[in-house]
């Protein structure tokens, strides 16, 4: 069975690297099957987790369906745990008998997990040439009472890390483009200040408003809304020299927020009200006329720019907020299917496939995954306080 | 108030020499309304009038309870007419030196998204300084702070919370 997902033609046209066409793809029913049951574990718990784990992220990658008999591919091996957990992978066509895969993997034991995620994705490579995403994390913002504290988790919402302990207000997290730092918005001297985890000096402490901090790249700009004009703009820093390379907008009667480099640090997108409503904007780094993206909806706000080139953001439209994928290139967008709650603040997974946001539902802030082919959004994070504005790593 | 000119003096001499960096600025044929060419055009003029270079330092906290906050009509950062009269009793205040200065905090409600409402926030606390300044208020004792939708007065989800929750409060330090 195909199913249409496109509303849009002109996205049909597009297409020419395997990164875009897991955006443009349509789907079908062409998951491949993948049988574990011969893959041996010991009685330990450690082994156990390692399979659940590898189950459960082949499954939410999109491109698998775990059976038990009659698949396509079958994983033998087994994980061992000691003081290290000892594993060994293979994946054989069942067809030809042939090896997909066959490497051996160690680690701590403390780092099952993550060492399950790894072997998911080296499994996802073998057999579809694309990148999974089990191995990416989440930042993401924790609410309780009236703190709010950066976490980061692993693309499953498991194994929560909580990276600040201010006891402040932290908004708007960025991993830099490294995939080693985070930079927030954060009160905790009182003014919102630009910083980035691992500094303490922040990185923008001008007068008014320091929001949005995003690094280039290349690593050596910020993009940054600052209010120290009188009004709030969508400026450039070098962050080597601390000096300001440019003003990107002069909008006296509007306002810019939530700045996003292109993946080759060539453009910016933004969200500008300079028209009357808030809109998706994209301007060359080196300043220029912006392109309006966004053509429908009464607010569109916070984009994302994938490496698959597509930028999601969130639109709202008949009183709800929606998802939105579109190509800056020629502005066809789409808007993903969801159910009658708001979903806002999209990032793109590291597969370019998915796209991680949030979900809130009777006032309550979840995180879920939700899948630009097909498949259904999966909750990741939810419960005992809010969570939102998700973060994916590079 | 020297103090203040010697650091926009400062800052306007970095700003000239990185916007002769940038280069020669091409004025585009069809620029959109509101929109100015930014190449390389970090002026003196941009920053008159306008907040620090660095704020750090600056006090960061003070009295909430001397006056009313100002309230706002949804994605509106105009300073109502019933709303001036709480501005011009601040006015007053300032201007009689009984304090040092005033943290203008300007707030936004739930709806929308959060860095968009920080900048909503801070839209709505310069359209306060704004009108500080035209009473004759010193800019340099006025800062400004915007928490957006991070700090709402009233935790409801109505439009009676929302009401509530857009507006503007004085700190006085």
């Amino acid at each position: 069975m195909i199913r249409r997902i496109f509303v849009g033609s002109a996205m049909l046209a597009v297409s020419s690297s395997l990164a875009q066409r897991a955006v443009v793809e349509r789907s079908g029913s062409g998951k491949i099957s993948i049988n574990l049951s011969g893959f041996r574990t010991g009685n330990d718990s450690s082994s156990r987790t390692f399979l659940s784990v590898l189950k459960a992220d082949l499954n939410r990658s999109g491109y698998f369906t775990v059976k038990s008999s009659g698949a396509e591919y079958n994983v033998a091996g087994k994980a061992v745990a000691g003081r290290q957990l000892q594993t060994q992978v293979q994946v054989f066509k069942v067809s030809t008998r042939q090896r997909a895969l066959g490497k051996n993997y160690n680690a701590p034991v403390k780092s099952t997990r993550s060492l399950a995620h790894k072997v998911a994705d080296e499994i996802t490579y073998a057999l579809t040439g694309k990148r999974g995403m089990a191995s990416g994390k989440i930042a993401v913002v924790y609410r309780k009472g009236k703190i709010k504290e950066l976490v980061v988790c692993d693309m499953d919402g498991k194994n929560p890390k909580q990276v600040t302990r201010d006891r402040s207000i932290v908004v708007g997290p960025r991993w830099t483009p490294d995939g080693k730092n985070i930079t927030y918005t954060s009160y905790k001297r009182g003014y919102p200040y630009v910083y980035m985890t691992g500094k303490s000096k922040p990185l923008a402490s001008y007068g008014g408003l320091n929001a949005s901090g995003a690094v280039s790249p290349n690593g050596k700009y910020l993009a940054v809304i600052l209010s120290v004009s009188g009004n709030a703009e969508l400026w450039v820093k070098d962050l080597r020299s601390g000096k300001m390379v440019r003003r990107l907008s002069n909008t006296r009667r509007g306002i810019e927020a939530s700045p996003c480099w292109s993946p080759d640090g060539n453009h910016i997108a933004y969200v500008s009200d300079s028209s009357g409503r808030p809109h998706i904007y994209v301007i060359s780094w080196r300043g220029g006329t912006p392109k309006r993206i966004s053509t429908s909806g009464t607010e569109n706000v916070a984009p994302n720019w994938g490496k698959n080139g597509y930028l999601t953001w969130c639109s709202r439209s008949g009183g709800k907020y929606r998802i939105m994928v579109g190509s800056p290139k020629n502005r066809s967008v789409r808007q993903l299917e969801t159910d009658w709650a708001d979903y806002e603040d999209p990032c793109w997974a590291p597969d370019g496939r998915h796209i991680v946001c949030s979900r809130t539902s009777n006032y309550r802030s979840a995180i879920y995954l939700l899948d630009t082919l097909k498949d259904s959004p999966v909750a990741l994070l939810a419960g005992s306080g809010d969570w939102y504005s998700p973060a994916c790593s590079p | 108030m020297k103090k203040i000119i010697f650091k926009l003096v400062v800052f306007s001499a970095v700003t000239v020499s990185l916007a002769f960096l940038g280069g020669c600025k091409s004025k585009n044929p069809n620029g959109m309304d509101d929109w100015d060419d930014t190449e390389g055009l970090i002026v003196g003029d941009s920053i008159e009038g306008s907040m620090l270079n660095d704020s750090m330092g600056l006090p960061a906290d003070g009295d909430r309870s001397l006056f009313p906050p100002v309230f706002f009509a949804y994605d509106s950062s105009q300073v109502n007419p019933e709303e001036a009269g709480k501005c011009e009793e601040v006015a007053k205040y300032l201007n009689k030196g009984k304090c040092e200065g005033v943290i203008v905090e300007g707030h936004g409600d739930e709806r929308g998204s959060r860095e968009y409402n920080l900048a909503l926030g801070e839209r709505r606390a310069l359209a306060v300084r704004d009108y500080l300044i035209s009473l004759g208020v010193d800019p340099a004792v006025i800062q400004t702070k915007s928490y957006g939708e991070e700090m709402p007065d009233n935790m409801g989800h109505d439009e009676a919370a929302w009401r509530q929750n857009r507006r503007v409060v004085f700190a006085i330090y």
